[in-house]
């Protein structure tokens, strides 16, 4: 099998792809999650996987379950087909307006000084790509999405902020995302959405899922 | 079976056995810090082991009574008394009139940081996403996502009380097989990570630091150099993982714990010491200790076990010292 299997505790197991960020390893994590899921109809026992970057976590009941009877689940996983939803390029994207710049994207103007670029430039960027959501993690429904245009990958802040307030747009190294609460954060902050990212009255609270295609469209 | 609060204490919340199947959608796992006091609190009124209890840290909180009911008690002693009236032990069913006020200011002998409160049939919450469980990090579940506070109103669920009858008898539970360790210097029993660097973690004597809350605890000691690589990929972690950052002190990741992280998790608390860890106050001495597989279970199943014959024997009264020393981890 194709990547590393290691235990995680007693009550897990971590399957580990590779050791850097590529959107191909998550589009694989997620398909092996999905299969792992499949098989929790007849391996009661077994916990909803949780895919990331380049690694899915199996969690278990060590009571109910052997770890090599896990272990025959995850093999059987990564032999699954790739993206059993269908092609992403298939996929109509979610479309998720922005206001860029201003108290809304603090670190807008700082962006586009440290690229050379226009703020407009960094507007039409962001908004012109369409992004995968590689894996939700770090807050609910934090959609970490892959796709950024290589003249806009920038480092996170030297300082991260105290408070970002929910639906702010953040660019991170290759990532960009929108904070679906008021949290601390260091992304870099370009625009805010009125979005609502998480909301548990929904039958669905996350709006954006694993898999999912996304857009940014300018709001002003 | 209704309560209203007076105060809410320090960090008091509702939760039950925690939200097992939303890790992927980026939503902490919640829950009983000490699953074994949550559950034996519950048990102890009637309702399921995982049901939604009152959770409190170091300070409860002041609630009185709108009706006469029974709580169940379990976990730390946090001083809990009727006011200026008896006592309320941890490990009892009580019988609180209606009128009552109860209150757990936190000057008990325990050392101890978390006790539990059961009503019977669990405390009537929403479920969402699969548990009643208070997740603050987003701000729902439990009662509007918060700690309790002044004018919330707790209220035992419609579906308790299935033996009416045995809840007129004061009742106590058992010592606590597992705990007697906390007191001194706690041990914290730990299986192999992901990462390397098992053998430098056992090796320092450890202190809980100030920062130590449901999300996890800070470990003040001897920084780990050598051995720890620096950051990675961020993959999903558990409860109970210890990450080492690169400043060398290690974090154990509690129930609230962001469900991914970038640093390398070195050994992981076996499930059956999770009661444990939870209990644990900033200051506390930690040792851990490396053992195999097949003990981590063998004291899991043990203690699984202790659980509904502990339910039983509350039924029956019968032989319980016995069944509670052969539970012992």
């Amino acid at each position: 099998m194709s990547g590393r299997l290691a235990p995680f505790g007693d009550a897990a197991l971590l399957l580990t792809l590779g050791d850097h960020v590529d959107p191909d390893l998550a589009a694989r994590a997620q398909a092996i999650a999905t299969a792992i899921d499949e098989a929790r109809r007849d391996a009661p026992g077994l916990g909803r996987a949780v895919p990331a970057h380049a690694s899915v976590l199996v969690p278990f009941d060590p009571l109910a379950l052997e770890p090599e009877a896990v272990t025959a689940i995850v093999r059987r996983a990564t032999g699954a087909p790739r993206t059993p939803a269908g092609p992403f390029d298939e996929r109509i994207p979610i479309e998720v307006a922005v206001r860029y710049g201003g108290a809304d994207g603090p670190d807008l103007d700082e962006v586009a000084a440290l690229h050379d670029l226009r703020p407009s430039d960094v507007v039409d960027l962001h908004a012109g790509a369409e992004y995968r959501v590689l894996f939700l993690g770090f807050a609910p429904g934090f959609a970490y999405l892959g796709g950024l245009p290589a003249r806009l990958v920038t480092p996170r802040r030297a300082t991260p902020r105290t408070r970002v307030p929910a639906g702010s747009v953040g660019i991170a190294g290759e990532q960009t995302g929108v904070y679906p609460l008021a949290m601390p954060g260091g992304w870099q902050l370009i625009g805010r959405t009125e979005a609502r990212l998480w909301d548990v009255t929904r039958r669905s609270p996350a709006l954006l899922r694993p898999g999912d295609a996304v857009r940014f469209v300018p709001a002003r | 079976m209704t309560f209203e609060v007076l105060d809410g204490g320090l960090a008091t919340t509702i939760q039950d056995g925690g939200r097992l199947d939303s890790g992927h959608l980026g939503v902490p796992r919640s829950g009983a810090c000490d699953p074994w006091s949550l559950a034996v609190a519950n048990l102890l009124v009637g309702a399921d082991a995982m049901a939604a209890a009152v959770e409190m840290t170091l300070v409860g909180p002041t609630l009185v009574a709108r009706d006469s009911t029974v709580i169940g008690l379990a976990g730390a002693d946090l001083g809990g008394r009727v006011v200026e009236g008896r006592r309320l032990a941890p490990g009892r069913r009580h019988r609180i009139a209606a009128g009552e006020t109860i209150t757990f200011p936190g000057d008990g002998p325990d050392h101890r940081a978390r006790a539990y409160l059961a009503l019977p049939g669990g405390i009537d919450v929403p479920e969402i996403l699969g548990s009643r469980s208070t997740c603050l990090a987003a701000g729902f579940g439990g009662i509007e996502g918060r700690p309790l506070q002044a004018g919330d109103v707790l209220r035992g669920g419609a579906a308790g009380m299935p033996r009416a009858a045995n809840l007129e008898d004061e009742v106590v539970w058992p010592a606590d097989p597992l705990r007697d360790a906390t007191t001194g210097q706690t041990i914290l029993r730990i299986l192999p990570g992901p990462a390397p660097g098992v053998d430098a973690l056992v090796a320092v004597r450890w202190r809980v630091g100030r920062e130590a809350d449901r999300v996890g605890l800070r470990l003040d000691g001897q920084p780990l150099a050598d051995g720890v690589a620096g950051e990675t990929v961020s993959h999903a972690v558990a409860w109970g993982a210890i990450q080492v950052p690169p400043d060398g002190r290690p974090i154990i990741l509690g129930v609230d714990h962001q469900t991914t992280g970038g640093y390398p998790v070195v050994a992981v608390v076996i499930s059956a010491d999770r009661p444990v860890l939870g209990q644990l106050r900033p200051g506390a001495e930690v040792r851990f200790q490396a053992i195999e597989r097949g003990e981590a279970l063998a004291v899991l199943r043990r203690q699984q076990a202790a659980l509904p014959a502990g339910a039983a024997a509350l039924l029956h009264a019968t032989r319980w010292d016995e069944l509670a020393r052969s539970a012992g981890g």
